[in-house]
């Protein structure tokens, strides 16, 4: 898969916003992933290619966040924190209950129909709304199987994406165009 | 959340210390409808101290102003900020910056998002500030990946500072240029040392420098750079606007003003409290807070965030003084309090801090690498009921060796105090852990298998 000319033109424009090249490099990253849904191998040559730097460097830097994915996701994947706080608020409890209903083993295996994952994740920062856990560029607070369940409905219910640009609500991705733009 | 649209953002889920009282220095506004707008911020007097910076103080007056209200970093390390601005050259040529640390990872931490998504202006505001008394015409904040929302917040804030002209050549009318960028980070607890956080932002894998040369004088793109913590900056409004005598009036000693506390975990009514210095954790936890559930005790808590080493029941009256925490083997740190009530294990909340250090050891250094991976193997073997004499001896061994300086920067440390202030204080459940399968909480499956047996 290859990146769009709206990525591409994207990418070329973030150096500007820098006092140096190697800081663009992150940003464009996350301008690849949100269109590819994970990191391929070619999308980061091409990361590579269009900021002028080592794809041995990109690759560095892709590898060390854990907010890039290096393997495709499901289309809707939830990062869910069980880090102290929740933990001591029942998070355990809701992973198990995210990987019956979803059909899943262990966190990053994708369900059957492709559509679902889940992540377990460090401390969100909202502590004091345990458990909780961001999904589609929100928040989700104090979880219970019913609120789990009814997400998961929802997105059931919804059509899937057929491009990847398209499973992000339409307000989402114009804000992160703004962000990306500045 | 879906379809969220740009009127929406305000919050209306935010929880704890709201509206006017004495010593409400950050919050007191808090929950006034639309406060996030520029327009509501400036009816109630916002930018006012940015404007007064600008036009009647001199950078060296509000340097003044900062050193004697006493304020302290409330990042996690608590140094004096008056002195850390000390530490900017004044005759260095070319760009410097003031970098806002809003990276937030610190198990238990939220006050700097619930600042932020209550009043992303007085954020701004205080980076404003910042810039003008160090003499930098750029601030940058770094803010974590993950917080979707204050990251929208703050984009829109920026922009209406830009079109207000408070943000560009000439604020207020003033010849001094002033701007804001935001960075976004992408999930790496480590990003929250500064220094790892200036290679970040510069674009590299976050691995701490070593120091010296410290950031004030080689930092962010080798220039000097003032870095600073969320909350840290957000006072500088009120300490322009009031003077810093006045905002000493608040606290105790050497801990003065009033602090964000995150209050989470067992207690019923979880939340972020603007508190003086000074009030006990009794106050916090049991009076704000609401204790832990009904029928259940207060059994350990983390005053500062996972890092700060953990306290027994028996020490809720020790007082949120940064020198009283210190001395009884703790520390303020990031003013994430978690409670744990006497339903849960020690020995497994360690283990699940021990595996947050593991994941986020950024592998530089080899104690830190190797020792919280051993730990967290240790800890594996116990709960699973395969602990032995020789656990217990490996975490005394590792603990001691991921402290004092064998680390490059604090995480090893933190690590190290976990294992160090849980044994210290809950030895017996350790011991009842490792050498006779039994859980003293009667939460872990150990116990459940030991009793049948
Ligand atoms: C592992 C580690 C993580 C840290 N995370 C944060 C953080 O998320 N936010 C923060 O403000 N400071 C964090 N700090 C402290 C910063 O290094 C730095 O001391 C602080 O941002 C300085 O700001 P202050 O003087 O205003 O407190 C962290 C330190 C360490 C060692
Ligand atoms: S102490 Fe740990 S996190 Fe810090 S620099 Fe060393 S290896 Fe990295
Ligand atoms: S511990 Fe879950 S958000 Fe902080």
């Amino acid at each position: 898969m290859a990146l769009s000319k709206h990525a591409i033109e994207e990418i070329k424009a973030l150096p500007q916003r820098f006092p140096e090249i190697r800081s663009a490099v992150v940003p464009a990253l996350d301008i690849a992933q949100e269109e590819l849904g994970y990191l391929t191998p070619e999308a980061m040559s091409e990361v590579a290619s269009l900021l002028q730097v080592d794809p041995g460097y990109v690759e560095g830097v892709a590898t060390f966040y854990t907010l890039f994915h290096l393997e495709p996701v499901g289309e809707h994947h939830f990062y869910v924190c069980t880090n102290l706080s929740c933990m001591l608020r029942g998070a355990e409890e809701i992973c198990e209950h995210i990987r019956r209903r979803i059909g899943v083993s262990r966190e990053r295996e994708i369900s059957a129909d492709g559509r679902f994952s889940y992540e377990e994740v460090e401390c969100l920062g909202a502590c004091e709304f345990a458990p909780m856990m961001r999904y589609a560029h929100a928040y989700h607070y104090e979880l219970t199987p019913e609120k789990i369940d009814a997400l998961i409905e929802a997105a059931r219910s919804a059509r899937p994406a057929s491009a990847r640009a398209g499973v992000i609500d339409r307000p989402e991705s114009q804000e992160a165009e703004q962000g990306h733009g500045r | 959340m879906a379809g969220e649209t740009r009127a929406s953002l305000a919050p209306d889920d935010l929880r704890g210390s709201h509206g006017p009282a004495r010593h409400h220095l950050l919050t007191s506004l808090f929950g006034t409808p639309d406060l996030h707008r520029l327009a509501v911020y400036r009816e109630h007097g916002g930018y006012r101290s940015l404007e007064k910076a600008l036009k009647e103080m001199t950078p060296d007056q509000i340097h003044a102003e900062v050193k004697a209200s006493g304020l302290r970093g409330r990042g996690g390390a608590g140094f004096p900020t008056g002195t850390k601005w000390s530490f900017i050259p004044k005759d260095v040529p070319g760009p410097r910056y003031v970098v806002v640390n809003f990276d937030e990872a610190e198990p238990g931490t939220c006050k700097d998002r619930y600042l932020v998504e209550h009043s992303p202006h007085l954020l701004l505001e205080g980076a404003c500030i910042a810039q003008y008394a160090i003499g930098s015409h750029q601030a940058w904040i770094y803010i974590r990946g993950e917080y979707d929302r204050p990251y929208r917040m703050l984009v829109e804030a920026i922009e209406e500072l830009r079109q207000a002209g408070i943000l560009g050549p000439r604020p207020f009318g003033v010849d001094y240029p002033l701007d804001v960028q935001l960075y976004r980070g992408h999930g790496a607890y480590i990003c929250g040392e500064e220094t790892a956080l200036l290679e970040s932002l510069e674009g590299k894998r976050a691995q701490p420098r070593s120091r010296p040369p410290f950031p004030a004088v080689k930092g962010a793109w080798g220039r000097p750079t003032l870095l600073n913590n969320v909350e840290t900056l957000a006072n500088l409004p009120w300490i322009v606007d009031h003077g810093g005598a006045e905002y000493a009036g608040f606290g105790v000693e050497r801990s003065r003003g009033t602090r964000l506390l995150s209050v989470s975990g067992n207690v019923q009514r979880p939340g972020v409290y603007e508190v003086e210095l000074g009030v006990t954790f009794r106050h916090v936890i049991m009076e704000l807070a609401g204790g832990p559930p009904p029928g259940r005790r207060v059994k350990a808590f983390w005053p500062g965030g996972s890092s700060a080493p953990v306290l027994p029941e028996s020490m809720l009256d020790v007082s949120t003084d940064l020198d009283e925490l210190a001395r009884v083997g703790s520390m303020g740190g990031s003013g994430g309090v978690i409670v744990m009530d006497d339903s849960h294990c020690v020995v497994k909340a360690a283990r699940r801090l021990i595996r947050f250090y593991a994941h986020e050891s950024c592998g530089k250094c080899t104690p830190c690498r190797v020792g919280t991976n051993w730990a967290e193997r240790t800890f594996e073997r116990i709960l699973r009921g395969e602990g032995t004499v020789a656990d217990l001896q490996i975490l005394d061994h590792v603990q001691d060796a991921l402290q004092n300086g064998r680390c490059l920067c604090g995480l090893g440390d933190s690590a190290g105090w976990v294992i160090m202030s849980t044994m210290k204080h809950f030895r017996e459940e350790y011991e009842a852990h490792a050498l006779r399968n039994q859980c003293l909480a009667g939460e872990c499956n150990v116990q459940r298998v030991g009793a049948h047996a």
